[in-house]
């Protein structure tokens, strides 16, 4: 979808990129990382030709960039920087129409492409009338993805956009990007120097140094069988555990036979019935649009030997994007050894079990110690 | 002494008056011409790749808002002789130094994240200027244009010794006669329309400064 031909940035004396050969592919995630002043950002840029290559040549979709109007151009492809660079005289609503208004669309299309977009990034409308200068990091971010979006670009660059943010909300936007991923399939090139950031993102990472390519590889292969010494330090140690990280619990849910489903409308008498002829403690609540509601427990008091059914209407759960390393910390917080799984929408999915995650953990570190 | 300016007042109604409109209008032509031409030099100096002119012209400007009114009036007699016009050339180059000084300033300060943002979504140049830089720029240009306007009608009134005439003339006149009602009326009147102007520009700048940047957390 877009590729590089022996493209070459030179700043002064300095080969910025050096005849960089790179074939990115449509739908994915391709994290570029390395040191810096590896010419990571230099690449990204040159693709919407903010900087443009001395020699080379880029394509996209088989069309060269030299043969675009840059302007045309950068505005069919999504732009996403750190720090975000909203337009602060500019509302929330006017900063993501911007791109549909230059493309000339109608103001009932751009007012339904915002409150969408506001929707997709999971901002509610009050935010439409609110100005950047109002919001928190992490809003600012997800406005800036939505302005990105609006024209609906095939491709997104995005260059270190979560850099400037605290940990905390870190996880929480990459999380949430990865489920706005899941939904818009974008191809989307994307910068970074945090290595943890490029595994938990990546469908694809390439690794740069002084300009050359080192390594491009899905990054569960760049996990396993890292180029060289470079590569390897780039990853660190624990890497056979971080591949964990990468593995989604949509692949650990338990079978359908293994957890019992009940609808809201069920007694607990009859909850009570079906749990203990199956000698379970538990009942996912599931409304007949596959809404999950909660979780029935049945509560043994052992001093007074009795057993009571509660309701827990908010009950901890992950999402079928939620990596293995991630539902396993919910799992221990809860005290639970078990977890639901939702998808968009509180949509139920299953369920995924301790057991099947320690397993996993086991084969991991099994790996870990023989390499 | 009262009596002698209440005296003048009621005898000289029309001279004041003529006075007043004149130096108003000095004021009012010249701040128009420097505020296009002082707008249109600090765009042309910020545009891409002039950067370093842009640089090197804010020092000069801040420099140049050290020369005395009564040098650069002085310079416009030496090289345009005398009346109003030659006022109007002195006033428009003392006033542009300001607005010049704080639009440059205003536009180089936009941050460039906002800039490269505005380039990537694929914005043109004259649109980045117009619908990023400016605005984000506007409420710094406009405190330039009120400080130029309130140091510009003091000027309308050293105007007045190369034949500019206004308000000056009644201060000159008093000086030279001794007579400190002329004076009073002068100045008086010069301040007050000083303050009038600084409040509707005021008011202007409240009203054009983009809700956006006047909004807080």
């Amino acid at each position: 979808m877009i590729e590089f031909a022996k493209v070459t940035k030179q700043y002064g004396e300095k080969k910025a990129v050096d005849s960089l050969d790179l074939s990115l592919e449509k739908g994915y995630i391709t994290m570029l990382i390395g040191p810096s002043g590896c010419g990571k950002t230099t690449t990204l840029k040159m693709i919407n030709r903010l900087v443009e290559p001395d020699s080379g040549d880029i394509t996209i979709n088989g069309t060269s960039i030299w043969d675009l109007d840059p302007v045309t151009h950068r505005r069919a492809i999504g732009y996403v920087i750190q720090e975000v660079g909203l337009f602060p005289h500019y509302s929330v609503y006017d900063n993501i129409a911007l791109l549909p208004r230059l493309h000339q669309w109608k103001e009932d299309r751009i007012r339904n492409r915002v409150y969408e977009l506001l929707d997709l990034v999971t901002l509610d409308e009050t935010y439409a009338d609110t100005y950047p200068l109002q919001l928190s990091g992490g809003e600012r971010q997800r406005v800036g993805l939505a302005r990105a979006l609006a024209a609906d670009p095939e491709v997104l660059l995005m260059d270190e956009p979560f850099g400037a943010i605290d940990p905390i909300n870190r996880l929480v936007l990459q999380e949430s990007f990865l489920e706005i991923q899941e939904e818009i399939r974008k191809t989307i090139v994307f910068v970074t120097h945090d290595i943890n950031e490029a595994i938990k993102l990546g469908d694809r990472i390439v690794v740069l140094n002084q300009g050359s390519l080192v390594q491009h590889d899905e990054v569960a292969e760049i996990l396993d069988n890292p180029a060289d010494e470079f590569v390897e330090e780039l990853l660190g140690h624990d890497r056979n555990l971080k591949a964990l990280s990468l593995k989604r619990v949509r692949r650990y849910l338990a079978s359908r036979d293994d957890y019992t489903v009940v609808s809201p409308e069920d007694t607990p008498e009859i909850i009570m019935k079906m749990l203990k002829a199956k000698k379970r403690r538990m009942a996912y609540i599931v409304d007949s649009r596959e809404i999950f509601r909660g979780v029935w427990v049945i509560d043994r008091n052992p001093r007074k030997k009795t057993e009571k059914l509660v309701k827990v209407e908010r009950p901890v759960y992950a999402e079928t994007s939620t990596s293995v390393t991630e539902a396993l910390s919910r799992m221990l917080e809860a005290g639970e050894k078990e977890l639901p799984v939702v998808r968009k929408g509180r949509i139920f999915a299953g369920l995924v079990k301790l057991g099947s995650i320690f397993e996993e953990v086991e084969e991991a570190r099994a790996a870990s110690e023989e390499a | 002494m009262m009596d002698a300016l209440v005296t003048y007042v009621q005898t000289h109604g029309e001279v004041i008056v003529t006075a007043f409109r004149i130096h108003f209008v000095l004021f009012l032509v010249s701040m128009i011409l420097s505020t296009l031409l002082g707008l249109s030099m600090s765009i042309f100096i910020t545009s891409e790749g002039r950067e370093k002119v842009g640089q090197a012209l804010l020092t000069v400007t801040g420099a140049a808002q050290a020369v005395p009114s009564i040098a650069v009036v002085a310079l416009a007699f030496l090289f345009v002789g005398i009346g109003a016009k030659p006022a109007i050339i002195a006033l428009v180059l003392y006033s542009l130094v300001p607005i010049v000084f704080n639009a440059t300033s205003g536009i180089l300060s936009v941050p460039p994240r906002v800039v490269e943002a505005a380039r990537g979504l694929g914005l043109t140049k004259s649109q980045i200027l117009w619908k990023v830089k400016i605005p984000l720029a506007v409420p710094v240009i406009l405190s330039g244009i009120r400080s130029a306007a309130a140091i510009n009608i003091g000027t309308v009134t050293i105007a007045a010794v190369i034949g500019g005439g206004g308000l000056g003339d009644l201060i000159y006149s008093g000086l030279k006669n001794q007579k400190l009602e002329l004076i009073i009326v002068g100045a008086g009147l010069s301040a007050f329309m000083a303050i009038c102007v600084d409040t509707i520009l005021g008011m202007v700048e409240k009203k054009i400064t983009p809700r956006g940047l006047q909004v807080t957390r």
